[in-house]
């Protein structure tokens, strides 16, 4: 699927610019880069959250996109009804809340959950339909470390199951190197590196992602 | 003091006919007028605070600007619109209870409005970008961005109960405080005050004050179990 070439600006700061991109159906695309350098308006952009420069969507009509932000919000009801907000399907949902630890939480209000359970809620709730591209913006940063393991397999699940598309937006080098076959490198509001993960994260042609790479010891070795 | 209370005590368990229809007169005005400023100014509120348009920063500093609104040029303007030279005068409306409630709308709303913009303002983006990201459509996303809003709905009437309940300028401008017909408890402390009842005066003010307390006792209770 082809997700346009767009940009955003604010009055006259622009924060995103960004060419035309492919991704195929199954993949897993990290978007990694330093704070601010506009990977999560890039994934605001493409979910439709968030209107471009040249309004429109970045992606046919005809693609399914489930999007969670970083900041998912809890709506005031319990975990279950939560989760079952994008869909009624009870059985998946307590099969998403089965894998993600979530059963004992079942009742609570949503309101209540520890940063890390508000996350796995958030991640189960936006597993519960099937669609073509899945937009996660750092789905995993509040959780521990076997709860981040455990969301990480149940998002390759998904893609396997379902044949979509991942955009995984991340801090988490070592995450974007076990789930990713291509990652997009962000650097003051730029696509500076797009490729496969492998040449990005290791083998990086820009001077700027090798720099914030080093930060990460072990990737980017000069 | 203490024969304030006591005054206020024996008014009340002596049955009192006059004060009986005073606090009917309340009950009716602030209750009314509380309950229609929540229905019209909750979704101006909400639609205010979800919203993005041109104007509407504009709209939120009108809005504003009413909240601080003297009640007695809320009274002043009522009472020129339905005076008999007024474009309402026709109505009659003038020295009743109708038009006391009107005034308390026209003052309540913009409290109300005000004061859910500020809370919607503050989740809205969050709400619509879940929202939207689960494939969710505009009206559930009012429905849900409602919903949010319980607990801050009940902490709003109470605001605009209280705002009605202590007001005076205007219902006494437009009702004209006229005994058995248009009299509130706060236009009543001030007739009995100008003709030197000091202890009927505070009597009435005690009583005042315990159904200010008992109606917040009521809401609070009320927004606990549903905010639960």
């Amino acid at each position: 699927m082809k997700i346009a070439a767009c940009s955003k600006t604010y009055g006259k700061r622009t924060v995103l610019r960004c060419g035309e991109l492919t991704l195929e159906p199954g993949e897993v695309c990290a978007v990694v880069g330093p704070n601010g350098s506009g990977k999560s308006t890039y994934a605001k952009l493409i979910a439709g959250v968030l209107e471009p420069d040249r309004a429109g969507r970045l992606v046919e009509e005809a693609v399914t996109i489930r999007y969670m932000p970083q900041k998912s919000y809890p709506f005031r009801m319990s975990v279950e009804k939560n989760i079952l907000l994008s869909g009624d399907d009870r059985e998946r949902a307590r099969e998403l809340m089965e894998k993600l630890r979530l059963t004992a939480l079942v009742r609570q209000r949503a309101g209540s959950l520890s940063g890390g359970e508000a996350a796995k809620m958030a991640l189960a709730r936006v597993l519960m339909q099937r669609c073509d591209l899945l937009i996660l913006d750092e789905p995993t940063a509040a959780m521990d470390m076997e709860s981040a393991i455990a969301a990480e397999q149940l998002i390759q699940n998904y893609r396997q199951e379902n044949g979509c598309a991942v955009l995984l937006v991340t801090h988490d080098l070592s995450q974007a190197r076990r789930m990713a076959g291509n990652a997009l490198f962000f650097y003051g509001g730029e696509l500076c590196e797009a490729g496969s993960a492998e040449t990005v994260l290791f083998h990086p042609e820009r001077e700027e992602t090798r720099q914030f790479l080093e930060y990460y010891g072990g990737f980017a070795k000069r | 003091m203490q024969t304030a209370l006591q005054k206020a005590l024996e008014l009340i368990l002596s049955g009192d006919r006059e004060l009986a229809n005073i606090l009917l007169v309340t009950a009716k005005t602030c209750v009314t007028s509380s309950l229609i400023a929540l229905l019209v100014g909750l979704p101006i509120g909400i639609w205010l605070g979800a919203s993005r348009f041109r104007g509407r920063q504009a709209l939120v500093v009108f809005f504003r600007t009413m909240m601080g609104m003297p009640p007695v040029v809320c009274g002043l303007v009522m009472y020129m619109l339905f005076s008999g030279v007024g474009p309402f005068g026709k109505k009659k409306l003038l020295f009743t209870v109708t038009i006391m409630i009107i005034a308390q709308v026209v003052l309540i709303t913009p409290l109300v409005v005000a004061n859910l913009e500020t809370y919607v303002a503050a989740i809205a983006q969050s709400v619509r970008e879940t929202a939207k990201g689960l494939g969710i459509g505009p009206w559930r996303t009012f429905l849900l961005l409602s919903n949010e809003c319980m607990y801050p709905i009940f902490s709003t009437y109470l605001l605009a109960f209280a705002r009605s309940i202590a007001e005076v300028g205007a219902v006494s401008m437009v009702g004209g405080a006229i005994a058995w017909k248009t009299n509130v408890m706060t236009t009543a402390i001030m007739l009995y005050t100008n003709r030197g009842s000091f202890t009927l005066g505070v009597a009435l003010g005690v009583i005042l004050i315990a159904i200010s307390l008992l109606v917040n006792i009521a809401v609070t209770v009320m927004q606990r179990r549903l905010s639960r």
